[in-house]
């Protein structure tokens, strides 16, 4: 791979004094270790490969390695979507001094990231030190992803109350909502700042949902997380099934069979079509739009169905399975049958849906300049997926990272750059139109082949990326094996914790009554976020 | 004796009539909107299974709750019962035509509203607050286009009494297509959607407390308290329709108390009722809700087009 070669001697020539570089055992992973000498660095060495790569900041692993080699290791991982590569720069902390400085003044996106290692393994980004993940009433000095952390003990609840950010002066008021909300809504505390009606200010308290799913799987076998990995975030099912078993296979080194590639990319697909057409549906029904919403919602219960009849489960769950799939989509007569007919019908159901509301200038009046993320608010908190391509950001795992069956593929990354309400559906809209060609592209492609290989053995103390772009955006895991071969960590990173804090920035100076309908352009998973 | 046969019981008649018929208008909209989302949709009796579900159950009331909480919705209940005896809906002249006028109907309404309003407030709810100050933000628009629409009707009456607006109407139908009369009959129209919480100015239907209007206000009502208020909110939609209806269109209206009379005049404001009523569903179905900040306009139109009716009725006459 010369473009690597490439990138490790320019890598060495700048920066040669201060880090090592190691290959990972993934072929587009380069390993950079800051040495120990030089942590002082770190914020420069960050911006420095932001800028000449014009990488993005990608996930950051905290790792408790000390009954490895006595230190913790933080990982910062970039993605170069020129060059198809992932730098991870990795920074040894040393348990007696557990502090390392923060790089959120120069990488703004890396904010919660460095709150939730502080959180969760005591690590402090100074002076990055406010409370995320881990609320007030639980202990200070309790960091549950610890190894001597037993998952068992019950922790003591400590006095705290949220210490949100407060609006002060005449006619302004604040307005709690949740964390429990009317309708079947995951929960999440949102609490506004308001002059009247428009909006000052929004903080935004998540992690009730969180359930110990990375600790869970310490010491799991890799087969048995992929169920785990699959009850991350409901509507992404599929995606982070197949984003740990991508990590699996190549911390293996393990080719899956080129049918197995194609299934795949048409389950991610058919995730993102249900998702897409059921947010759209979401977006008219909170204009009040019913009538097009019901038209929209029929739609996804359909996709549903047809997911249900392909693979026996609506969400496409148990299909994934590391080394290929369980089951073939293609396999019986019936089945194409139903999908090709969804390619026919679906299609034209969905743009006579497209035609519905586009025509309807009560809607687009609802959606047009509402819950505005500007480009320059989206680039600068990294935010991904439809969300970032609606404010401009021209980025796409599917493109920039060719994975599964992607790579030969023609299809278009949409982007727009006004970042309203509006362009975030319209992305959606052409995405679902990208989807539905992509899958009449990969329809009856090597049918019969088999679709899994066999056993695959997970080498121990191998570490290794595993990716997806999920109907969100970009699902990365990151997982390393202990000495028996199961999961001594695994890092799972939902595009919602990159866009969670895209929302508080939307919904500025807009009014208190649209903010459901900018909440649902984003449509974010507090699960996945949560973990 | 005569007494109790002219005034009080066509006056109770009256009385039963809207209050057996406004359920049952709701679930003919409900129905129709669930139609048009390629539902089966509820039965049209539903509205009667969940008011009396609704008075069957417990009421919870906040710790923080006033008196206002408490009686808020006999007085709204009472408020609009009262309403329903002054406006014509089978007969004219009106029972009780004597004891009230349109002027009479507004402030009644207003009264409803304000104690609402009140109550939205009362517990201490954000949410209460945040529909008490939209509420009363449009009220102080609706008010003025509703008084302005009725008053061409009165201007071309010479009264404002609704007996003999009617009664007028009744004897000159050519009138009743007249250029100012139907402008009047929209700017009441739009005033009607807003006033009785529908799309495009508010959405009954929704569960997102932060866009409710008139839901925002009630939501801390269960119970009996809830039956009463959304009761109250079903005779006003039929007390409007009734009032665009027959101060519009007074057609088959009965003149006299004779049995026959009487039928031919329920058939008839039922059937004006329920095609209105199909109307409303019409519009709820196919527009989204307007952004807050763009209720004003919609409501602005309904002004400029009574305050039109007016000055038609002056440059061209009745």
């Amino acid at each position: 791979m010369t473009t690597k070669r490439r990138y490790i001697a320019l890598i060495r020539k700048n920066l040669g004094d201060r880090l090592n570089i190691r290959e990972g055992v993934a072929p587009n992973e380069l390993y950079l270790s800051l040495r120990r000498e030089s942590l002082g660095t770190l914020p420069e060495t960050c911006s420095l490969l932001t800028r000449s790569f014009r990488a993005n900041f990608t996930t950051l692993v905290a790792n408790d390695e000390r009954s490895l080699n006595g230190t913790f290791v933080l990982s910062y991982v970039f993605s170069v979507p020129t060059d198809d590569l992932f730098l991870i720069l990795q920074v040894p902390v040393e348990p007696r001094h557990m502090e390392v400085p923060s790089v959120s003044h120069v990488l703004e996106s890396a904010n919660w990231f460095e709150r939730e290692v502080k959180d969760w393994f005591g690590i402090v980004a100074f002076p990055n030190i406010y409370r995320l993940a881990s609320h007030p009433d639980w202990p200070e000095d309790v960091h549950p992803m610890l190894k001597d952390f037993d998952p068992q003990t019950s922790v003591p609840r400590v006095r705290g109350s949220f210490d949100f950010k407060h609006v002060e002066g005449e006619g302004v008021f604040e307005i709690p909502v949740g964390p429990v909300h009317a309708g079947i809504i995951e929960p999440g505390h949102f609490r506004f700042s308001v002059a009247g009606e428009p909006i000052i200010n929004l903080e935004i308290q998540l992690f009730y949902a969180h359930k110990g799913t990375e600790k869970i799987a310490e010491g799991m076998s890799p087969q048995r997380v992929v169920f785990l990995a699959e009850r991350i975030s409901g509507d992404s099912s599929f995606g982070h099934a197949v984003a740990f078993c991508h990590c699996m296979e190549r911390l293996s080194r393990c080719e899956v069979p080129r049918r197995a590639a194609v299934i795949r990319t048409m389950l991610l697909e058919l995730e993102r079509l249900y998702n897409h057409t059921g947010d759209i549906g979401g977006i008219l029904l909170d204009v009040g739009f019913a009538a097009g919403a019901a038209v929209a919602l029929e739609l996804k219960e359909r996709l549903l169905q047809l997911n249900e009849l392909l693979t026996g489960s609506r969400l496409l769950r148990g299909v994934a399975a590391i080394g290929g799939v369980r089951r073939d989509p293609e396999d019986t007569p019936l089945k194409r049958q139903a999908l090709a007919d969804m390619l026919v019908r679906g299609r034209q159901a969905f743009e006579d849906l497209v035609s519905l509301v586009m025509s309807s200038s009560s809607v687009l009046d609802r959606l047009e300049t509402t819950g505005i993320l500007s480009h320059t608010d989206a680039y600068r908190l990294g935010i991904t997926g439809i969300a970032g391509r609606a404010s401009g950001m021209n980025r796409d795992f599917r493109r920039d990272h060719p994975h599964c069956a992607y790579g030969p593929l023609t299809f278009r990354v949409h982007t727009s750059g006004e970042g309203d309400v509006l362009a975030r559906m319209r992305v959606r809209i052409d995405e679902v139109r990208e989807s539905f060609s992509i899958i009449e592209q990969l329809q009856l492609q090597d049918p019969g082949e088999p679709a899994r290989t066999g056993v695959v053995t997970v080498p121990p103390l191998q570490q290794a990326l595993g990716y997806v772009e999920g109907w969100r955006g970009e699902i990365v895991h990151w997982a390393m094996t202990d000495a028996e071969g199961n999961i001594f960590r695994w890092k799972i990173t939902d595009p919602s914790f990159h866009n969670w804090r895209a929302i508080t920035v939307a919904v500025r100076n807009n009014i208190i009554p649209d903010f459901p309908v900018i909440n649902k352009s984003f449509n974010l998973s507090y699960s996945g976020n949560d973990r | 004796m005569s007494d109790v046969l002219t005034f009080v019981l066509p006056a109770l008649l009256q009385l039963v009539l809207v209050l057996v018929l406004a359920p049952l208008i709701c679930g003919i909209i409900g129905k129709t909107k669930a139609r048009f989302q390629h539902r089966q949709g509820a039965g049209i009796l539903q509205p009667y299974y969940d008011l009396a579900k609704l008075l069957r159950k417990e009421v919870v009331i906040s710790s923080v709750a006033s008196w206002v909480f408490r009686c808020t919705p006999y007085l709204v209940f009472a408020s609009t019962c009262l309403i329903a005896l002054l406006v014509p809906t089978v007969v004219v002249p009106l029972p009780l035509d004597r004891v009230g006028d349109i002027i009479t109907v507004i402030s009644l309404f207003a009264l409803g509203r304000f104690f609402v309003a009140l109550v939205g407030l009362d517990t201490g709810s954000a949410f209460g607050g945040l529909g008490a100050s939209r509420e009363m933000s449009i009220a102080s628009i609706i008010e003025p286009a509703m008084m302005l629409a009725i008053f061409t009707a009165a201007v071309t009456a010479g009264s404002t009494n609704l007996s003999i607006i009617v009664a007028k109407l009744s004897s000159t139908p050519a009138s009743m297509m007249n250029p100012a009369h139907l402008l009047a009959f929209s700017g009441l129209f739009i005033v009607t959607m807003a006033e009785t919480g529908r799309i495009p100015v508010d959405n009954p239907d929704t569960h997102l407390e932060l866009t409710m209007i008139h839901e925002a206000m009630i939501l801390e009502y269960s119970g009996r308290y809830l039956a009463f208020v959304e009761w109250s909110s079903q005779m006003k939609l039929v007390i409007f329709l009734a009032l665009l209806s027959n101060m519009f269109f007074p057609l088959g209206m009965a003149a006299s108390m004779s049995p026959w009379a009487l039928c031919v005049g329920g058939a008839a404001f039922f059937a004006k009722v329920i095609v209105l009523a199909a109307v409303v569903a019409v519009v709820e179905s196919t527009n989204a809700k307007l952004r807050l900040f763009r209720v004003p306009e919609l409501l602005m139109v309904a002004f400029i087009l009574s305050l039109l009716a007016l000055i038609l009725y002056f440059i061209i006459g009745a």
